[in-house]
């Protein structure tokens, strides 16, 4: 039995060994390479005790088969088995799934269309300052990708994964929620390999720029387009169809007559291609912009594009092209059909098309752009007017009653309807976009009309992305990041459902002032942008674009992300000499015992952010949520000091209890930006930390504490002193003085913190000493 | 099932608050737990009824009936400016987290809670949280004292249409606790 086995695991590693061309010696190949759904659970199962998923069911009850619906209140099991708990993890997976099949199916897009226009051969090249090019594909598959085929095989790998992580969400599957737990974590590491497949095919393929830091301030802003021009917006976060617009434009000497403006992580994407195409704004400014008539031409691509957004192109008057074939509309495809035929059509009859030749699509929208505009009148209205239509409000509150973020938003009409503006500013910087308000409006009041006169007319600078971070600056900052002399590298990343979308570029400030490492992308970097400080500048020209303390650096779209969990890892890998090669387990320890890394997802929205949060939290970087997120329906929580926080000191091989919770959690929310703040900062905290590195960082924790938090000293600073040279000086007798109140002892400082030894695992111990 | 306030917070399920506006009711409910504690949201300080902020509201309640607080959020700072002092720190989710073990010792060490009174949250969060409570910790009751419903809550207020009468109640539960004393 044992022997047939054997032959077949030989097997099946034959077949890795092949797909990762093992005979390429340029590191050893750990424990798992290509790890299939249970070759980490391990892993997640030592993650997990520590962090157990703490959920909030949204629903009391499950409706998946012809079972149900099932009741699963009071310990009560579904006609299939499944508790509440299970189903929370099911849902949780579900979620998963859906956002690294997102990412999944763009990289997979992305490759196809760029094999097809430059062959399968096409080199990767990230430029003189990126070596280690593919962190995660390195690490997870166990695969050096050297050309766009390569890249393909990621995907191809994640792409079978995923067909048995959704089989298991079926009934009379799954029974235990740890194990959807597993498979959640399972499917948002792959995620990662396909955001960073998806990404790493852009950059060669549309050549994005890599291996720099100061790469060009954008515009940005809802006025940052000229409304005189004809213009084109993009709408969602596949560059495809947007760089041929582009190109088109430059190869007919256009492009001083259109506007191109993209929203969502297109309007990044595009201008990693032209930094003359702009910003104008994150997800949440979407039908806003769109109902506000200004785009002559919408092109929409793929994820998180309003799904009526056909109709509401119409009202206005805009020409709509769909360039997707995740989001079609129920529109003709025109694909095959001639161009000046579809642009006879869009502009005489208003018809509406979906095109997947992106190059042709690039081409009809520029041309219905150029016949359209001078037929259109782009104007916003004016205070006077808003007023007037305010009028009609009765303020009956039905808007307050459907808005998710739960403002008084008739109260803010009504005051417009008495001349006074300030309530409906207020309101619009906190106001998601979704438009529910105006639906549900009895009186019919143009509420998005109305917050016209509330928009900013400011044009501001956003960095374009620039990739991934540099092999060289990762050399320089390793050691001071895993010491702890540099506090912490922060990364506000994902959607705008924030509760005020000034939150963030106040947090970026608060770390970037405090030498911080800040990274960005996505939605958050664009709004870490439109806020400006007392002297007209944003955070992208107050501090350094470098991967540096106190730099504030936009990595780029969603997809990029994947540079950031890549940072991590060559952090392990360029610094700390671990080979990357399968040897996730080790990274991922590597990474939650020594490198001060921190999430925030303030205003996490979709599918993909719980996936890309959830695959921060396998490699070990804990993330913090705004409130919204309570909606995700799973955290990762320790209960702090009554938790066991025994590890292994690597060098000695003996256990120790550190009694340490740090980082303390894997994935929190919180309801305001002021706790979040507090909380960022002892989450970059770390076994690992030198005496010096502590003190730093809790200098910081102690400061925001009083600063936020009404003055005093933090309820747990005993748990993260391990001896008095851990304690910065500014406070230290402070410090002192409440140490001994609360009766603490010193602790040990490891050198080597691991859980490796801890729990059932393939990895040796050695594995994790450099 | 009396509908929320905010639609977000819809109940999609069967077991759904009990929608209770008498003060003397809730008094009595406060009264009968053994361990009790208040948990206090940011809210408490963006909100003031005749120029009586939500958090003054709040601290009395707590006066008035010996409960314990737990402080959310930043919302220990705005105590300090009224020279106040919780009697634990832990964010909204911690504390749900603590509560659901039947083990925990609560915030005076006497035994987990039997009963906890949310005050000051976003309604969405707090409706997860108490979702949290209400499938994860059935030894415990919940309550809500914001002028919304709260469907996961075992106590809510009804949504009320004036601040008056949110007023109103609060101050008349003050007075049945101190009276109850
Ligand atoms: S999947 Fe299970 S719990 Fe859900 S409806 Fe079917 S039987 Fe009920
Ligand atoms: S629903 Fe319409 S009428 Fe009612 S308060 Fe809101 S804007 Fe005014
Ligand atoms: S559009 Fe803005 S104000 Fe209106 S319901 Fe949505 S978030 Fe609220």
């Amino acid at each position: 039995m044992a022997k047939v086995v054997e032959t077949k695991e030989t097997k099946k590693r034959q077949e890795v060994n092949r797909i990762i061309r093992a005979e390429d010696q340029w590191e050893p190949i750990g424990a798992t390479p290509m790890p299939e759904i249970t070759d980490l659970r391990n892993w997640d199962m030592r993650l997990l005790k520590t962090y157990k998923p703490w959920y909030a069911p949204f629903c009391d009850l499950c409706c998946f088969c012809t079972y149900g619906k099932c009741d699963l209140t009071e310990c009560r099991r579904g006609a299939c088995g499944i508790d509440i708990s299970g189903q929370q993890g099911r849902i949780i997976l579900l979620a998963c799934c859906m956002g690294m099949s997102a990412h999944g199916g763009h990289a997979r897009h992305i490759i196809d269309y760029l094999i097809e226009k430059y062959g399968e051969d096409l080199k990767i090249d990230l430029g003189d300052s990126v070596a280690v090019e593919a962190p995660h594909i390195r690490t997870v598959l166990g695969l050096k990708p050297e050309t766009l085929a390569d890249l393909r095989t990621a995907i191809e790998y994640v792409e079978r994964e995923l067909v048995h992580l959704i089989s298991s969400l079926h009934t009379g599957q799954e029974g235990s929620y740890m194990d959807y737990e597993s498979k959640a974590l399972h499917a948002s590491m792959l995620d990662h390999v396909a955001m960073e497949a998806a990404d790493i095919a852009q950059i060669v393929g549309f050549k994005f720029p890599t291996s720099v830091a100061d790469t060009p301030l954008v515009d940005a802003g809802l006025a940052s387009l000229d409304s005189s021009k004809p213009i084109v917006l993009v709408v969602g976060h596949n560059p495809a169809s947007s760089t041929n617009i582009i190109d088109y434009l430059r190869e007919n000497d256009l492009y001083d007559k259109v506007e191109i403006g993209g929203i969502c992580c297109t309007a990044l994407e595009t201008t990693r291609y032209s930094d003359r195409a702009k910003i104008v704004g994150p997800l949440s400014r979407q039908l806003y912009y769109v109902r506000t008539g200004m785009a002559d031409v919408i092109m929409t691509d793929e994820q998180c594009i309003r799904t009526d957004i056909a109709e509401e192109a119409k009202k206005v008057g805009s020409a709509l092209i769909a360039t997707s074939d995740k989001a079609c509309y129920g529109l003709e495809d025109a694909s095959e059909r001639d161009v000046d035929e579809i642009v006879k059509e869009m502009v005489e009859e208003g018809k509406q098309f979906l095109i997947l030749d992106h190059e042709k699509a690039g081409e009809v929208a520029v041309k219905v752009a150029l016949k359209l505009a001078p037929k259109r009148k782009k104007e916003l209205i004016s205070e006077a007017e808003a007023q007037e239509l305010a009028k009609a409000c009765r303020e009956c509150e039905m808007c307050e009653r459907v808005c998710p973020n739960l403002f008084s938003i008739g109260h803010g009409i009504r005051q417009v309807a008495e001349g006074n503006f300030e309530p409906i500013r207020e309101i619009f910087s906190q106001c998601i976009g979704c438009g529910k308000c105006e639906e549900e409006c009895p009186r019919n009041v143009p509420i998005f009309k109305i917050m016209q006169v509330a928009a900013s007319k400011e044009t501001f600078k956003v960095r374009a992305g620039r990739g991934p971070i540099m092999d060289t600056e990762i050399r320089n900052v390793g050691a001071p990041i895993v010491l702890g002399t540099i506090p912490g590298v922060i990364a506000f990343v994902g959607c705008s459902n924030y509760p005020d979308i000034d939150d963030v570029a106040e947090m970026v400030e608060e770390f970037a002032r405090r030498k911080y490492i800040v990274v960005l992308t996505g939605c958050a970097a664009m709004v870490a942008g439109m806020k400006k400080d007392e002297n007209g500048l944003t955070v992208y020209e107050k501090y350094p674009p470098s991967f540096d303390a106190g730099g504030v650096v936009n990595v780029g779209s969603c997809v990029s992300n994947a540079h950031i969990t890549g940072a991590a890892m060559k952090i392990a890998n360029i610094f700390a000499t671990l080979p990357l090669r399968g040897n996730y387990e080790v990274i991922a320890d590597y990474i939650l015992n020594r490198v001060g890394a921190v999430g925030v997802a303030w205003g996490a929205m979709s599918q993909k952010a719980a996936s890309i949060g959830t695959g921060c939290n396998r490699v070990g970087i804990p993330v913090v949520l705004g409130p919204h997120s309570s909606k995700y329906r799973r955290l990762y929580l320790s209960k702090k000091g009554e938790d066991d926080w025994t590890v292994m000191d690597g060098r000695k091989a003996e256990l120790v209890d550190t009694g340490e919770p740090s980082p303390e959690h894997l994935a929190y929310v919180t309801e305001s930006k002021e706790k979040a703040m507090v909380l960022i900062a002892k989450l970059c905290i770390r076994k690992n930390d030198t005496p010096q590195g502590r003190a730093v960082k809790l200098n910081h924790y102690i400061s925001l504490y009083k600063k936020y938090m009404g003055g005093g000293l933090p309820e747990d600073l005993d748990l993260y002193v391990r001896t008095d040279k851990d304690l910065p000086i500014v406070y230290k007798r402070e410090a002192m003085a409440y140490l001994k109140e609360v009766g603490w002892k010193p602790k040990p400082v490891l050198s080597l913190p691991t859980l490796i030894g801890t729990y059932p695992s393939k990895v040796s111990l050695e594995a994790v000493i450099h | 099932m009396v509908l929320p306030l905010h639609r977000v917070n819809v109940l999609t399920g069967i077991k759904s608050a009990k929608v209770l506006e008498d003060p003397a009711e809730y008094a009595g409910w406060i009264r009968r737990a053994k361990r009790p504690l208040l948990v206090l949201g940011p809210k408490l300080a963006e909100i003031s009824l005749n120029g009586k902020s939500l958090l003054e509201y709040a601290l009395e309640i707590a006066k008035a009936a010996n409960i314990p607080t737990c402080a959310t959020a930043h919302i220990k700072g705005k105590m300090a400016e009224l020279g106040a002092t919780p009697d634990c720190q832990y964010d909204l989710v911690e504390i749900a987290n603590r509560l659901n073990d039947p083990e925990w010792q609560g915030v005076r060490k006497e035994g987990n809670h039997d009963l906890v009174i949310l005050f000051g949250m976003r309604t969405d969060m707090g409706n997860q949280a108490l979702s949290n409570l209400k499938h994860f910790a059935p030894h415990l009751k919940t309550m809500t004292l914001c002028k919304y419903v709260y469907p996961h809550a075992d106590y809510s207020l009804p949504n009320f249409r004036k601040d008056e009468q949110w007023k109103g109640f609060l101050e008349n539960l003050i007075t049945s606790l101190k009276e109850e004393k």
